[in-house]
């Protein structure tokens, strides 16, 4: 059936404006959905018997952009604590790629996102969110701190912003077609 | 329905989240379901008279195409279990299934449309 769904994946540490990013692009309010997760505790607390497990709800927000009558982007927001790696994979799986929100008081809590699309070799681009406007470090410092590789786009942002996040996913998107093999004529 | 939600036998690793392992009619999570949370389905001209009402909740949802993340969130179904009940409803032909966006390599030609939308935006 024609109905195709596209994901774009959209991390960073936490609070650094991804659920925000989200929202200004979206068509819809975000929604969130949660996903419950269960902590297999084999070997850490053998005492503790049957009941040793911990069960986790996590959070992930989306949006959705009509692309076309049958094109649909979704944009899901990770959750903020990078641990849960199983939902990460799940939303890179697939994906687009992804959008690294990086907040320069807290460059390395990004770090985390940046190494894990690094690895997979996710597409992704770094978006510096301007949260007071001036920003303390230079683009290089900033790369230099999050380890990025030459190719990989570094962007500025305001995640509050329609327009802002918009130039963000473009991007994204224009990055993720250059790393395709050359088009054939 | 009711649906009973269990820890399945682990395969995993220590101190690392996995998601609950659920039942419903009888089978556990689809672990290689085409089914992605994005991917989009859509209700079938069929009769939904037999069907039970946690089903039922789910095609009523489905007049126009939307995704299992969707239908989590509007239905406060941990995704597990609505990818899992959705599936059933696909396989028991109530609900068409749409292009899943799990695919290895996303072709250029959807990549093209996509930015041509966004720059519309
Ligand atoms: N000044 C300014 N504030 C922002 C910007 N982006 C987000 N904020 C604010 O920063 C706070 C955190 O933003 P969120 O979008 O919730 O961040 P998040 O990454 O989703 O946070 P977690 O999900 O908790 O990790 C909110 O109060 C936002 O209003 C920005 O570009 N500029
Ligand atoms: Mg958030």
């Amino acid at each position: 059936m024609e109905r195709t769904s596209v994901k774009i994946v959209v991390a960073g540490g936490f609070g650094t404006g991804k659920t925000t990013l989200v929202g200004s692009v979206s068509e819809i309010p975000p929604l969130t959905t949660e996903e419950v997760l269960t902590e297999a505790s084999v070997g850490v607390d053998d005492t503790t018997g049957v009941e040793g497990k911990t069960h986790t709800t996590v959070a992930l927000d989306f949006g959705r952009i009509t692309i076309s009558p049958d094109v649909v982007l979704y944009l899901f927001g990770t959750p903020g604590q990078d641990r849960f790696w199983f939902i990460w994979d799940e939303l890179a799986q697939g994906a687009v790629g992804a959008i690294v929100l990086v907040d320069t008081r807290r460059l390395e809590s990004s770090f985390p996102a940046v190494d894990y699309f690094e690895r997979r070799g996710v597409p992704f681009v770094a978006a510096v969110n301007r949260f007071f406007g001036e920003c303390a470090y230079t683009e290089d410092e900033i790369r230099s701190a999050l380890e990025l590789t030459p190719e990989v786009p570094l962007v500025w942002c305001d995640a509050r912003d329609r327009g802002s996040s918009k130039l963000a996913l473009i991007a994204l998107v224009r990055h993720a077609l250059g790393r395709l093999s050359p088009a054939r004529a | 329905m009711a649906f009973d939600a269990w820890d399945g036998e682990d395969e995993s690793a220590a101190g690392r989240f996995v998601p609950l392992y659920v039942l419903v009619n009888g089978r556990t999570s689809p672990r290689d379901s085409r089914l992605d949370l994005a991917t989009q389905v859509v209700a079938l001209p069929v009769d939904t008279r037999l069907l039970d009402p946690e089903y039922l909740r789910i095609v009523d949802r489905c007049g126009n195409w939307i995704s299992v993340a969707e239908i989590g969130a509007y239905l406060q179904l941990p995704l597990t279990i609505a990818k899992v009940m959705v599936d059933v409803l696909v396989e028991q032909g109530y609900l068409g299934v749409g292009s899943p966006a799990q695919r290895k390599i996303v072709d250029r030609h959807l990549l093209d449309s996509v930015l041509a939308g966004l720059e519309r935006l």
